[in-house]
């Protein structure tokens, strides 16, 4: 909301300038967004939370800037009609209201003469100081009103309208078309004003086309009501229309001011626009609660606030603000007028004494403590994103909203949006994956040659829920330097990623095994499976997800997290070298390492480390065939191996590999 | 002499080799197994008495002294592969490191900040109903706070979470005060995403329940959090503000470090608005069972902490992940 100084003016003395002015109101918590400067005026941009529907007028501000610097308002609001204008000329008008909790009050009045013109300068400028823009003096009126002591207003064309006014539901399907000639379909869930045949405003959200002022109009009703706060709301959402009528009406307006209200604007129209008589007041609730009572506790506002207040600070706080004291010394009651109506409970009433004393002046403490527990939760990923920044992964963190053309697991559905943000990404993702991917696109568009990435957050499916997962990405080539040959990343970068991690989170006894996920091509990839269940896949992702070579993982978290550690047992160290030895085979290319491997192991008598040293194929070897140099480490705890002990050892293997169609190469 | 002729020139040609290999095929040529000395050496046999000695001697002189001039060639050709120039200037081998995303560490500064501060870390589902993440929370339905959260709905009728508060209703009604806990998490408000926006965020929120725990308590512990995280100088201060599930409410606002106070495009005034916090709502204690006890309760965007504290001045910066970003981020610099 804007309002500006020289109308804050005429309401409470000031003495301040601008910049000290929002610097008070800020603490008040009256939050100044922006101050604009012009040539003899400042207009302060603020922003209103939304219990404090009496701060959104002129009137509001002054009234708190008032009982900040201690000062009397200098304006009270309070007309009669002039005795010489009123005369009832037999103008009939009636006011029903069907739909009694929705409208506890409701001050119609007919006012005639109206001369339909341009604005006196002085409102039309003020209107357009607070973001208004002036149409006629009528409707101008109205909106200088809202402004000033915040009642929404509507003026409708009697003569457009029957002589009745009824409040009622609308009826399902009924219609009206609005003054931005717009037509809105109703249902019962809304609240309209309507004369006897249909619709002439919505209420408290917009008025009718057909009832609206124009030139020729010489009569109006003014309406000045209180609707239900979350019928309007309702409504002003569904339609997707919020004015300053229902921006007011859904936040609660103040009962208490609705003749107050008219009778200001009967007074300006009387003056500004030519009004000649005033037919009638009608007011369907002249004794509203305008009082009411709230318990005040010296006790509870002490120890929420940390800080010891005194009987006549809170008196003097209260009667600033209009609140009255019944006296009790331990325990008053406060009476709130009907413009506080966020003051319900007596913490609110805590916060009014906290807010004036200001915050400024509450201690700081720090060291208050009774014994509590710690509440452990057994997860902590930090450790996984250390280890994988350690292998030259970055930590990405992406929007999770994908395309439904993700979903290609079997027995996996989506968790759809309601309302989403772009209408293609409508759901909940199933899979780190798909913003990593394009993470990686964008990088490499953006010419880096190297992209290695992982991002550990939350996917959702039907069946089962939140799932946190750790994902990682590698595509481009491997990081360039002096020292060696530039080379694309590969299969094995990915997996030797995925070993090192496993490792370092202490996971043994784990398995790879064919990978079923369709995000990967088969031959390329694996699955990663402890204790029979499989914590999620690497490999070569499908071409068709991303044309580029880029290799991926994908592990659910807790199960990863969650499995056996391998328990941590001292075994020995070796006083004595190994003896080492290096083997070359050739083998049919078909025959995984890890068979031949385990060969070795199964016939090795003694200690022995098992390290792939080379691998290659050449056509002198013969197709189909590959060559495995192999790196035997030999221990034994108490003495130096013979070569005699080793050469057993070495031709057992032999043996043993030629089983497995192994040669000796020469 | 012919021999002397052949030292004089494999000297010459192991001096000007450039490589390795080329330092093999000398070798080759002369000490191989058909090279020019191996010939000379193995047809000694077929010498006079006289020359037999004086040649073999010579011979084999040469072949130790060129084997001994090959060895130290050799050496010194791989060497200058590498380190011909001595130049120490030469980056370090060294393995390719990531970085953990500036979230990630500015999270877990401020997470063991109130873990020291005596709170335990709490998580909850990022999805959730309408009661945990409104109702319970004083937020009823239709109530025009909920403007402030424009909220992501399911089709299946819940919802993506606006704030981590929902987390301290789950823990409350597990665990009985006095506790402190924070709960730091993702969360999602319907939201542009433009260089000050974004659909989805990371709060960290702090409870503390207990007999006596007063806005004072409050104060104070943002205090140090505010000190530690902008600087021991920082000017902090707070100004009333409204949550609905918070009375008395205020919010935390310090000297704006772009201007140092003076005003400009970042701040208001001077200052800026770190977070919000106040004194929990006694119809919140009530939905929590725990009416007897007070608590106070603050909740911070990490993003907009980051900005303010690196200097970053678009917020989609987080979720592009653009690894000249990424990169300017880890632990010790921060």
């Amino acid at each position: 909301m804007k309002v500006n100084y020289n109308w804050l003016s005429l309401w409470v003395d000031i003495n301040l300038s601008p910049d000290d002015l929002a610097n008070l109101l800020n603490h008040l918590g009256i939050e100044v967004e922006n101050i604009e400067l012009t040539s003899n005026d400042a207009i302060f941009s603020l922003d209103i939370t939304p219990n404090r529907p009496d701060l959104l007028s002129i009137q509001g501000i002054s009234r708190e800037i008032a009982a900040k610097t201690d000062k009397n308002l200098k304006k009270v609001i309070n007309y009669q009609i002039p005795e010489g204008v009123r005369q009832d000329k037999g103008i009939e008008l009636s006011v029903t209201i069907e739909s009694v909790g929705d409208c506890a009050r409701y001050v119609a009045s007919l006012i005639d003469g109206i001369e339909i013109g341009p604005s006196p300068t002085l409102i039309s400028e003020r209107l357009e100081k607070c973001g208004i823009r002036s149409i006629n003096n009528v409707i101008d009126i109205t909106n200088y009103v809202l402004l000033e002591i915040g009642q929404p207003l509507h003026a409708f064309d009697y003569d457009r309208i029957g002589n009745k006014i009824i409040v009622r539901r609308a009826k399902n399907g009924e219609t009206i078309v609005t003054l931005e000639e717009e037509e809105k379909v109703l249902s019962n869930l809304d609240l309209v004003i309507a004369d006897n045949r249909k619709p002439i405003a919505i209420a408290g959200v917009i008025g009718g086309e057909s009832s609206g002022i124009i030139e020729k109009t010489k009569t109006i009703v003014l309406e000045s009501a209180f609707f239900k706060p979350e019928l309007i709301r309702k409504t002003s959402r569904r339609l997707k229309l919020s004015t300053e009528s229902s921006y007011r009406f859904e936040r609660k307006a103040d009962i208490g001011i609705l003749r107050t209200a008219s009778l200001y604007a009967l007074h300006l129209l009387l003056k500004y626009a030519k009004g000649k008589s005033v037919c009638s007041i009608i007011d369907t609730n002249t004794n509203p609660e305008l009082m009411r009572e709230v318990p005040f506790s010296f006790e509870k506002t002490n120890r929420l606030l940390g800080k010891r207040v005194e009987k006549e600070e809170v008196n003097a706080i209260f009667n600033k603000l209009g609140f009255r004291s019944n006296g009790d010394d331990t325990n008053p009651k406060i009476e709130i007028p009907s413009y506080r109506r966020d003051i319900e409970l007596e913490e609110d009433l805590t916060e009014e004494i906290g807010r004036f004393i200001g915050y400024d002046n509450i201690p700081s403490r720090f060291g208050y403590s009774n014994e509590h527990p710690i509440i452990k939760e057994e997860r902590d990923i930090l450790p996984i994103k250390r280890i994988m920044t350690s292998l030259g992964s970055s930590e990405a963190m992406n929007i999770p909203f994908i395309e439904p053309s993700w979903v290609k697991r079997e027995g996996e559905n989506p968790i759809e949006l309601k309302n989403p943000m772009w209408s293609d990404k409508n759901i909940l993702r199933v899979t780190l994956l798909p913003g990593l991917i394009s993470n990686v696109k964008r990088n490499l568009n953006r010419g880096e040659e190297s992209v290695a990435l992982f991002e550990v957050g939350k996917v959702f499916t039907r069946e089962r829920e939140e799932e946190e997962m750790v994902s990682g990405i590698l595509a481009g080539n491997m990081p360039i330097n002096w020292y060696e040959a530039q080379r694309p990343a590969d299969f094995y970068d990915i997996k030797g990623t995925i070993e090192v991690l496993l490792k370092e989170l202490n996971i043994g006894g784990y398995q790879f095994s064919e990978c079923k996920d369709p995000f990967y091509i088969k031959e390329r990839a694996l699955s990663l499976n402890l204790d029979k269940s499989t914590i999620g896949c690497f490999g070569l992702l499908c071409q068709d997800i991303c044309k580029a070579d880029i290799f991926g993982f994908e592990f659910n978290l807790h199960k990863l997290l969650s499995s056996p550690k391998e328990k941590i047992q001292y075994l020995r160290t070796y006083r004595f070298p190994p003896i080492k030895r290096d083997l070359s085979i050739v083998v049919d290319e078909k025959t995984p390492y890890d068979r031949v491997k385990n060969i070795i192991n199964s016939i090795i008598t003694h200690d022995v480390k098992i390290e792939l040293i080379d691998v290659y194929k050449d056509l002198k070897i013969g197709s189909n065939k590959k060559s495995l140099t192999i790196r035997l480490e030999l221990y034994h705890p108490a003495k130096t191996i013979t070569e005699e002990e080793i050469k057993k050892d070495m031709e057992n293997v032999i043996k043993g590999l030629s089983k497995l169609g192994a040669d000796l190469r020469k | 002499m012919k021999l002397h002729e052949l030292e004089k020139n494999a000297r010459k040609e192991i001096e000007e080799t450039a490589t390795s290999e080329e330092l093999e095929k000398v070798r080759i040529r002369y000490l191989g197994r058909k090279g020019k000395l191996t010939e000379i050496l193995h047809s000694i046999g077929n010498l006079s008495k006289e020359e037999k000695p004086v040649v073999g001697r010579v011979a084999n002189r040469i072949k130790v002294e060129l084997d001994q001039l090959i060895l130290i060639r050799k050496k010194n050709l791989e060497e200058s592969r590498t380190l011909g120039l001595e130049d120490l200037s030469l980056p370090g081998r060294k393995p390719t490191i990531g970085n953990l995303h500036p979230l990630t560490i500015l999270s877990e500064e401020i997470i063991n900040m109130f873990i020291s501060m005596g709170f335990s870390v709490v998580e909850g589902p990022e999805i959730e109903t309408d009661y945990y993440n409104f109702t319970a929370l004083n937020t009823p339905p239709e109530h025009p706070a909920r403007d402030l959260h424009d909220t992501f709905y399911l089709k299946d009728g819940r919802l993506l979470r606006t704030h981590t508060s929902p987390v301290q209703i789950r823990i409350m009604e597990k665990h009985s005060p006095p506790l402190r806990i924070i709960s730091p998490g993702r969360c999602y408000r319907v939201d542009t995403f433009d260089p000050s926006h974004s659909p989805t965020f990371t709060q960290i929120e702090g409870l503390w329940v207990d007999k006596d725990v007063s806005m004072a308590d409050l104060f104070g512990t943002l205090k140090i959090f505010a000190r530690k995280t902008f600087g021991e100088d920082t000017k902090v201060e707070f100004l009333p503000g409204y949550f609905p599930f918070t009375e008395p409410s205020a919010e935390l606002w310090i000297q704006c470090p772009f201007c140092t106070g003076k005003g400009c495009s970042v701040c208001h005034q001077g200052n800026i608005e770190i977070l919000g916090c106040g004194m929990v709502h006694p119809n919140v204690l009530k939905n929590m069972g725990y009416s007897e006890f007070l608590g106070f309760a603050f909740g911070m965007g990490v993003e907009r902490i980051a900005m303010i504290k690196y200097n970053i001045n678009d917020i989609r910066l987080f979720y592009q992940n653009d690894l000249q970003f990424l990169k300017q981020f880890n632990e010790s610099k921060l």
